[in-house]
């Protein structure tokens, strides 16, 4: 067997002053190995990033215990740029790593530092481009490229080095299902050309089932699961209590089958497999209803917001029209996604909505009475948007203060505002951390905070841009679940924008689907996922539990089975047979 | 929005000379704006031609004069300042109109306006207008890429060009940054922009400028990774991608900007 490329023995890691980031980890990787690394955050994946590719002790300080090889030596000790000559890491924001002014030169910026020919640095650049599909880019400005075309940009600059190993860090959390798919195809290419060990973090397990060959859950710094892909993901019970979401069909096997191996990863192959399960009696079908929503058809409710004839461009020669035409009444008590790619007027559309942007045409109503008088502070009374970045908005020396701060803009006195920001971070389950700094509240809990914020100005609407970006299997449908709980206990008005399918799926009672500024789609979430047709237009995929419950309609599987649990629900074992 | 230090790729002239004639058309604008000048007629006029030879460029580049934007009002308050500050404040000259007297220490009058106060005050501006449509020149019509060249080839330390190719990229960040962070507080009913110079100044920045630097620190530190783990200190010398080739229309235009710059200092000192 040749060398390992990356070994660890009882590997530990605390980063200054003592914060303990891995604990007693041992594995070994060999060239053509792909390790897929899961785990909630601050499980420790990052820092294991760090550590095989120089970042730690070079750039993070702490303390290191154990043995760690990588191509037969300890990073440690080494600069940083001598760790660079044989491996290649890849971040999660794709904006944080092209900083050259074209893709040429972003590509060549590794190579160049080197000092390799030109010649061979244009030879590798060609190929790395081809491979990531980005060919012909050559002179575009890496900032000018989408999300998903920024991140195979940088993959493609990783590439030039012609690592050995290639390390990505959380790949594709920040771009939409088109710009991961991107990703993922370039990396298929990549590591199908190329003998190099790849480790890949990442909380999206179902992305990389057919990727990896290797896995490894983190959880709290510690190895729980460490082997071959199949056998950790058949582990449902272990992943979910490190805080890892299993991909939607091995739940539902789990559910209905316990304990079997070798079951399908794809929806055709489980539709097949349960028909066989069915057939040799091992599973019971019992049809029943759909799960009800409880909440009345969209028709039978009070409108809340009524937008008429919107439309909305962007100033520019010639101007970028962003949303166009947009009709859409939303009633009391609804919870609506909004799904689309980026780039299809979603945000737009919201930040019309609360007075953000000024429409050049068309009306928006609240209850009635037109938005465009108002500004945006008295629009926020009426209808809140929590951003998909709370850093954006924190600023205050603690949590209580920086809830009151709005309310105090709009003339509250003081001593109300902080009575009624300490009711908001009760609410969101903040109160602990009302006299903490704000920075020092994990990223789940800044989101909530920013929420506290907007609940307390007193919304009757509450937007939530992208609640589960960057987020891990816990943290995910954390806000989620709090805007349904405003919702069912308060009668609060609830939309959501997203491009998370199990998200939609789990929570949203009715779908608008955006593309190129307009709704091509306005319907219960059920039946959107029917439209495959549609969905696949804008790029979108129905959950796998989803696709798998309609192609076993016949079996009695009812409409709007979308989720794990509730397919479950359909099928149960027969007792007594295995 | 684009400023006027954004590259705007067009295919003229301008933007295909070689960087280091536009660094030369930079470095003698500094020397026109630097030397001393007088309240007279001739070193206005010295100044004009300067001022002329840059809009002659500005023309022949194709920017567009929107670009200056928000900067043109700065300008515009700027140079209304610095007029009325001279023509009431420099010390004796000719009276053009009087208002009153008002004597003050060295011999001005506050109540007068002079006409070498009013002249001064114009050269003073047509300087700071020389220098600001000299900078777009270089920089709106030259990829980052070459201007990384050019500096190369003056033999400048790559941490230096780094560091100059950086402040252009982190100049839009910051722009973006500071829009979104306007509108997140703007949803907390913290609007900045309808606010009054009083109160923007008592408590309008710290909400802004908060998660503004605290973001910058987190940009550079991903940028310092990013540039890092891709070997940017290694040692020995770096391969240099892009290759800039001096043509004779370079040459042609070196010679007649240089000309100009003759023209204009043999007009003020003959």
């Amino acid at each position: 067997m040749s060398q390992p490329t990356v070994r660890l023995r009882d590997v530990s890691f605390t980063y200054d002053p003592d914060v303990a980031a891995i604990r007693d980890l041992s594995l070994e990787l060999y060239p053509g190995d792909i390790l897929a690394v899961f785990g909630a955050n601050g499980a420790g994946k990052s820092t294991l990033c760090y550590l095989l590719s120089g970042i730690i002790p070079n750039i993070w300080g702490g303390t290191r215990t154990g043995e760690l090889e990588v191509f037969g030596e300890d990073p440690w000790g080494h600069p940083i740029h001598h760790s660079a000559r044989n491996r290649s890491i890849v971040l999660q924001d794709p904006e944080a790593q092209l900083f050259m002014p074209n893709l040429q030169l972003e590509l060549a910026f590794a190579p160049a530092n080197f000092g390799l020919p030109r010649a061979e640095i244009l030879d590798r650049l060609a190929w790395a481009l081809k491979t990531v599909g980005l060919e012909g880019l050559e002179n575009r400005n890496p900032k000018a490229l989408s999300g998903g075309q920024k991140q195979r940009a940088a993959l493609a600059s990783a590439l030039t080095m012609l690592p050995g190993l290639l390390i990505l860090d959380e790949p594709t959390s920040q771009l939409d299902p088109l710009g991961s798919e991107g990703v993922l195809e370039a990396l298929r290419a990549v590591v199908a050309k190329q003998d190099l060990t790849t480790v890949i973090t990442t909380h999206k397990v179902g992305e990389v089932e057919e990727l990896a060959n290797r896995a490894l859950v983190l959880d709290q710094g510690r190895a729980v699961l460490y082997g071959e892909l199949d056998e950790v993901l058949d582990q449902v019970d272990r992943l979910e209590q490190a805080g890892v979401q299993p991909p939607a069909l091995r739940r539902f096997f789990h559910l209905v089958a316990p304990g079997r191996t070798d079951l399908a990863v794809t929806p055709e192959a489980a539709a097949e497999q349960v028909r066989k399960l069915v057939a040799e009696g091992r599973l019971q079908v019992s049809p029943r209803p759909a799960t009800p929503t409880g909440a009345a058809p969209p028709a039978e409710r009070a409108p809340v917001l009524q937008i008429e004839g919107l439309s909305f461009s962007y100033p520019g020669h010639p101007p970028v029209v962003a949303v166009r035409d947009v009709d859409l009444t939303i009633g009391e008590r609804e919870f609506v996604a909004i799904l689309g790619q980026n780039g299809s007027g979603k945000t737009t559309l919201v930040k019309c909505i609360v007075g953000l942007n000024r429409p050049q045409r068309g009306k928006i109503r609240f209850r009635g009475e037109s938005i465009a008088g108002m500004s945006v502070g008295q629009v926020a009374t009426r209808i809140g948007l929590v951003l998909q970045n709370p850093d954006y908005q924190l600023f205050s020396v603690s949590a209580r203060a920086e809830v009151a701060f709005g309310l105090e803009n709009l003339g509250r006195r003081p001593e109300e505002a902080l009575v009624q920001a300490e009711a908001a971070l009760v609410r969101l389950g903040l109160e602990e951390h009302g006299e903490t700094f704000p920075f020092r509240l994990s990223f789940g809990d800044r989101r909530k905070l920013a929420v506290a914020a907007a609940v307390a100005m007193g919304p009757e609407v509450l937007i939530l841009d992208e609640p589960t970006t960057a987020q891990d299997y816990r943290g995910r449908y954390q806000l989620a679940d709090l805007a349904r709980e405003m919702r069912d206990r308060e009668g609060r008005t609830i939309i959501m924008i997203s491009h998370d399918m199990d998200l939609v799926a789990r929570y949203a009672e009715r779908v608008i689907l955006m593309l190129d500024g307009r709704i091509i789609l306005d319907a219960p979430s059920a039946d959107v996922f029917d439209e495959l047709e549609v969905l696949t237009s804008t790029f979108l995929k129905p959950p796998d539990s989803a696709l798998l419950g309609r192609s076993l309609a016949d079996l009695g599987v009812p409409r709007g089975t979308l989720t794990p649990e509730q397919l479950a629900d359909v099928f149960r074992p027969t007792v007594g047979v295995r | 929005m684009q400023s006027i230090f954004d590259y705007v790729e067009r295919n003229t002239l301008i933007h295909r000379l070689h960087p280091m004639v536009k660094l030369l058309h930079i470095f003698l604008t500094l020397i026109l704006i630097v030397i001393p000048y007088w309240p007279t007629t001739r070193d206005l006029v010295v100044l004009l031609i300067w001022v002329g030879l840059n809009g002659l460029l500005w023309a022949i580049s194709r920017l567009s004069l929107r670009q200056f934007g928000a900067l043109a009002k700065v300008l515009i308050g700027t140079f209304i300042f610095i007029l009325l500050m001279q023509s009431f404040l420099y010390r004796g000259g000719t009276p053009l109109l009087a208002f009153a007297d008002i004597p003050i220490w060295g011999g001005g009058n506050l109540g007068v306006i002079t006409r070498e106060g009013l002249l001064f005050g114009i050269i003073l501006c047509v300087r700071i207008l020389a220098a600001v449509f000299a900078l777009p020149l270089f920089v709106a019509t030259t990829p980052v890429s070459s201007i990384m060249a050019a500096l190369t080839s003056l033999r400048l330390p790559p941490t230096f060009i780094f560091m100059f190719v950086s402040a252009l990229t982190f100049t839009g960040m910051i722009f973006q940054m500071w829009s979104t962070i306007l509108d997140a507080q703007r949803l907390r009913a913290f609007d900045i922009e309808a606010m009054n110079l009083i109160r923007r100044l008592r408590r309008a920045y710290v909400p802004v400028l908060t998660p503004l630097v605290l973001m910058l620190f987190r940009k550079g530190n991903d940028l310092q990774i990013a540039l890092e783990s891709k070997g940017f200190g290694a040692p020995g010398r770096r391969t240099e991608m892009i290759i800039l080739r001096f043509t004779p229309v370079d040459a042609v235009a070196a010679m007649g900007i240089f000309a100009v710059f003759v023209t204009a200092l043999w007009l003020k000192y003959s």
